[in-house]
């Protein structure tokens, strides 16, 4: 007995998660996905009207985060700029996770030779760095929001497909499964009904903890001048538009940037938790 | 070991050969005609006509991709529309630069994260653990640009601490030798500008490394805990070793054995990143140059950057397999040796 | 035997920080062992043996101590940290059971076995030739040319030569020896033991000797000690303890040990059989 307890007390110390933690983050980021859909509506000002005659005013009473050099007030921008940047994001992720699930599922089913062609394939968008290939398709596809959300769908599903192929090959060799196909349950059958939704279960803690990253890169691809063009208010193209005035109007640098940090903590946050929450091994081995 | 280096290098070809087919794909799905593209946005009728020739784009799309792998491994990456010069020559005068930039900010990232992972590995739920997580949780989530446009303000603009943007300070003048400013200062034998030079860097580094020092802190956190944990690192401490001794001559060997696999990917990781890093400091480099290149449409000189980045990533991986050779003699796989006469001198050296 | 002890444990209680509070585990252990004499500490996992000798070098930062633990009349749990780091090694020496965890995979076996020696501030060279000797005494054929291979590249056997090397060549006074041959062949088992006992008189050194396997106590100590739930429930003399245990602890300890010359026909006792078991799930903390 006495060995046993002094094992689970030091177990207990490394376990320093504070639920409140997680629900402030659960907290922030329904707050953002709603700020997407209602943000404008509660805007105080027009996120687009230009009045020069209150170009780079500091955050106010009337203006909580000031203006920008066109007399933009920047609340009203960052709110609606929820509405650009967050949409944006959900696209890339369902659709690399579409691709990445398909391919995935495709290389852990099919033979060999497939699943041998389908991974190196994999392993060359693994090992580039994801904003040096969205930057290069972008370029290619042309500039916009658009361009840039295809061009990093495409270079983004590398990490789903090999996630999901590791997924369904344990699902695969798993006993209910083996008793599905012994009484006789067609492959189509089996590939949808049983082997994928466990493996997507998955699939979406690892699609949460994605959705700061891919934020980040979006907004980049924005900020450089590939993604959304300069009077959007995502985010990045925002921070862009500013940062010439940095020095004489730094509130509409800093919030736009602001509100993508915080988005993205309540988000990795909020992936952390459902992780540890779908897989008890982890909450044991916590800290470990 | 032999085969673990052939295991390795067999992969860098294929990523390379699939480089080089995502690279002619982005030629080929370019919207338009990608002669017209080639030659520019103002090019006549005639000059379209013979940039298709000579790029080969009345062949077969077979023919043409054994010509454009053909052009790749003659370092042909194409003519930039922009500047009229080989991509690669203009890329090669920015890469050095960007180079200066990535070393500063690994030197930062293995400085701060590897002791900051490896005392919130000693000292797990204290305040360097605690301090490595907050660490961990703003670099995941913070956007560089928007870091290096807020160091700018507080420590350029406000507390006029260090230069806003540029490499050096105007007056300054350093010979170019390997195109690394601070190097040039210092092997030029100018230690005043080497030193502006790297007060240039602080800032630029410090963006760059802000997003990596968490995962290797993690990394370099959780190996360590395992390090500490075994038998071995017990039986250093039974033999009276002190503690900085068993934590630094004795684990961190171990734990830098994984630690080292994503340094090295970060390397290449953080060339990428220079994208956003540059234009914000006004530093030249590739980073900056493919920015550049997009707002222009010079794709070709784009895909270049694209290309020498992967080849640099590639190179980098090898490094490190080499470095990992060094770390870990479990790699080497010798063989055991068993009755060889004994050769007295060579102990004694080695001791 | 001598008048003072080289080691004297008195009333030593040590308990862990838990859920709820802190759980003793050993609840006031006396031992005693004279200078070069060597002891067997035996019990199952569990019974508080390695807590106890890990206690002697006060390996387990977690743990509370209580109770006087006197190494040549020092107590070593009055000692300040870095007085008790120098009684590692020269004072007291430490073998563990597994002995390729027990080595360094990235370290040269050399390094490992020079580092006592080096942090006592002996010059790399002698320590060196000490290091090569040692390993030569220890059986390790051609050890001037094996000292700069990796522990990956030794048998079972010869990496607890290795280990051994390790814990003694800062000459303790006293080696604990915690379970140090359970993880070899029996063929090892027996080479390994009888050259620590060798190496213990050549040096009067003392060995505590902890193990679950009375089998091997026999040949090797002088007397025994047996722990059962953080207690001594019995100690004496080995010749005395094999021919009349007084604890139905002991007993059974002993039944479950195969014995030549016995009664073959008899099936093997398990401690269970005999005396309730253990808990379920406990783990030797080691």
């Amino acid at each position: 007995m006495s060995a046993a307890t002094a094992r689970a007390g030091t177990r207990r110390r490394s376990l320093p998660r504070v639920p409140i933690v997680e629900r402030a983050a659960v907290t922030v980021a329904v707050v953002m996905v709603v700020l997407a859909v209602i943000g404008p509506l509660i805007a105080p000002h027009d996120p687009y009207a230009v009045d020069l005659s209150k170009a780079l005013l500091p955050p106010s009473g009337d203006h909580w985060f000031g203006t920008d050099a066109s007399g933009r007030d920047v609340l009203s921008r960052v709110l609606s700029g929820a509405r650009v940047t967050l949409p944006a994001t959900m696209i890339v992720i369902v659709a690399a996770a579409l691709i990445g699930t398909v391919i995935g599922t495709v290389a852990a089913l099919g033979g060999k030779v497939v699943d041998e062609v389908l991974m190196r394939i994999t392993d060359i968008g693994l090992s580039l760095p994801s904003i040096i290939l969205a930057l290069g398709l972008a370029a290619a596809l042309g500039s916009g929001l658009q361009s840039a959300v295809i061009a990093l769908s495409l270079t983004w599903w590398p990490g789903y497909a090999r996630l999901v192929r590791t997924l369904v090959r344990d699902v695969k060799d798993a006993e209910y499964v083996d008793a599905a196909r012994m009484l006789g349950v067609s492959r189509t059958r089996l590939v949808f009904r049983h082997i994928l939704p466990n493996a997507l279960n998955t699939l979406y803690v690892q699609t949460t903890l994605d959705v700061a990253a891919v934020m980040l890169v979006i907004s980049g691809l924005s900020f450089v001048g590939v993604g959304a063009q300069v009077p959007s208010a995502e985010w990045g193209a925002m921070i862009a538009a500013a940062a010439n005035n940095l020095t004489n109007g730094w509130w509409a640098v800093a919030f736009p940037g602001l509100a993508i940090m915080l988005t993205a903590i309540s988000f990795n946050l909020l992936g952390d938790w459902l992780r540890v929450r779908n897989d008890p091994t982890i909450r044991e081995g916590a800290g470990r | 070991m032999a085969r673990f280096l052939l295991r390795r290098l067999v992969t860098s070809v294929v990523v390379l050969a699939g480089l080089a087919v995502v690279t002619f794909l982005m030629t080929q799905v370019l919207p338009g005609d990608p002669a017209r593209t080639a030659a520019g946005r103002n090019a006549t009728a005639e000059q379209v006509a013979r940039v298709r020739i000579e790029l080969g784009l009345d062949q077969p799309l077979w023919h043409q991709f054994t010509g454009y792998l053909d052009r790749l491994l003659h370092g042909d990456l194409g003519i930039s529309v922009f500047t009229q010069r080989p991509v690669l020559d203009d890329i090669s005068a920015m890469l050095p630069s960007s180079v200066e930039l990535v070393l500063a900010a690994m030197a930062i990232n293995v400085v701060v994260a590897v002791p900051l992972g490896v005392y919130a590995a000693y000292r797990r739920g204290g305040s360097a653990d605690i301090a490595a997580r907050l660490i961990a949780l703003l670099g995941a989530a913070v956007p560089v640009f928007w870091l290096g446009l807020m160091l700018q303000l507080v420590f350029a603009a406000e507390l006029r601490l260090l230069p806003l943007t540029g490499q050096l300070a105007f007056g300054q003048d350093v010979p170019r030798i390997t195109g690394m400013t601070s190097l040039d200062a210092l092997l030029g034998g100018n230690l005043a500008a080497f030193g502006d030079a790297l007060r240039h860097l602080i800032l630029p580094a410090l963006t760059l490394a802000a997003s990596f020092v968490a995962v290797v802190a993690r990394t370099v956190r959780s190996s360590m805990i395992t390090t500490l944990d075994s038998d071995y690192i017990t039986l250093a401490r039974a033999t009276g070793a002190s503690e900085f001794r068993v934590v630094v001559r004795h684990g961190l060997r171990n734990a830098m054995v994984p630690a080292s696999t994503i340094l090295g990917m970060q390397l290449g990781w953080m060339l990428g990143s220079t994208v956003l890093v540059e234009s914000i400091f006004g530093r030249t480099g590739i980073g900056a140059h493919a920015v550049a290149a997009v707002l222009q449409s010079d794709l070709y000189t784009v895909i270049g950057t694209v290309l020498v980045i992967g080849v640099v990533f590639v190179v980098a991986n090898i490094a490190v397999d080499l470095v990992q050779l060094w770390l870990n003699p479990r790699l080497r796989r010798t063989k055991r040796r068993t009755g060889e006469p004994a050769v007295p001198a060579l102990a004694e050296v080695n001791a | 035997m001598k008048d003072t002890p080289l080691l004297a444990v008195r009333d030593l209680r040590a308990s862990f920080p838990g859920p709820e509070g802190p759980v003793e585990v050993v609840h006031g252990v006396d031992l005693e062992l004279a200078r070069g004499e060597k002891v067997a500490l035996v019990g199952e996992s569990g019974s508080g043996k390695s807590v106890t000798a890990r206690a002697v070098l006060r390996l387990d930062a977690e743990a509370t101590l209580t109770g006087r633990i006197e190494l040549d009349g020092t107590d070593l749990l009055a000692l300040p940290p870095r007085r008790m780091r120098q009684i590692r090694g020269s004072g007291v020496g430490l073998v563990f059971q597994d002995p390729l965890a027990s080595l360094n995979p990235v370290m040269t076996i050399g390094w490992q076995i020079t580092q006592p020696l080096v942090i006592r501030g002996v010059s790399k060279k002698v320590a060196r030739r000490r290091g090569v000797e040692l390993l030569s005494r220890l059986g390790v054929r051609d050890a001037e040319q094996r000292f700069d291979d990796y522990p990956h590249q030794f048998s079972g056997g010869m990496r607890q030569r290795v280990v051994i090397a390790i814990a003694i060549i800062a000459e303790p006074a006293l080696l604990i020896a915690d379970e140090p041959t359970t993880a070899l062949d029996v063929r090892v088992q027996a080479q390994v033991l009888r050259l620590l006992h060798e190496l213990a008189d050549e040096r009067d050194m003392a060995v505590l000797l902890i193990t679950h396997d009375l089998g091997i106590v026999a040949g090797f100590a002088e007397r025994v000690v047996v722990m059962r739930h953080g207690l001594a429930v019995e100690s004496g003399p080995v010749e005395e303890i094999y021919a009349a245990p007084r604890h139905p602890y002991t007993r059974a300890l002993l039944a479950a040990v195969p014995r030549i010359g016995g009664d073959l026909s008899r099936p093997l006792a398990t401690i269970g059989s005999a005396v309730e078991t253990a808990e379920e799930g406990t783990v030797s903390p080691s």
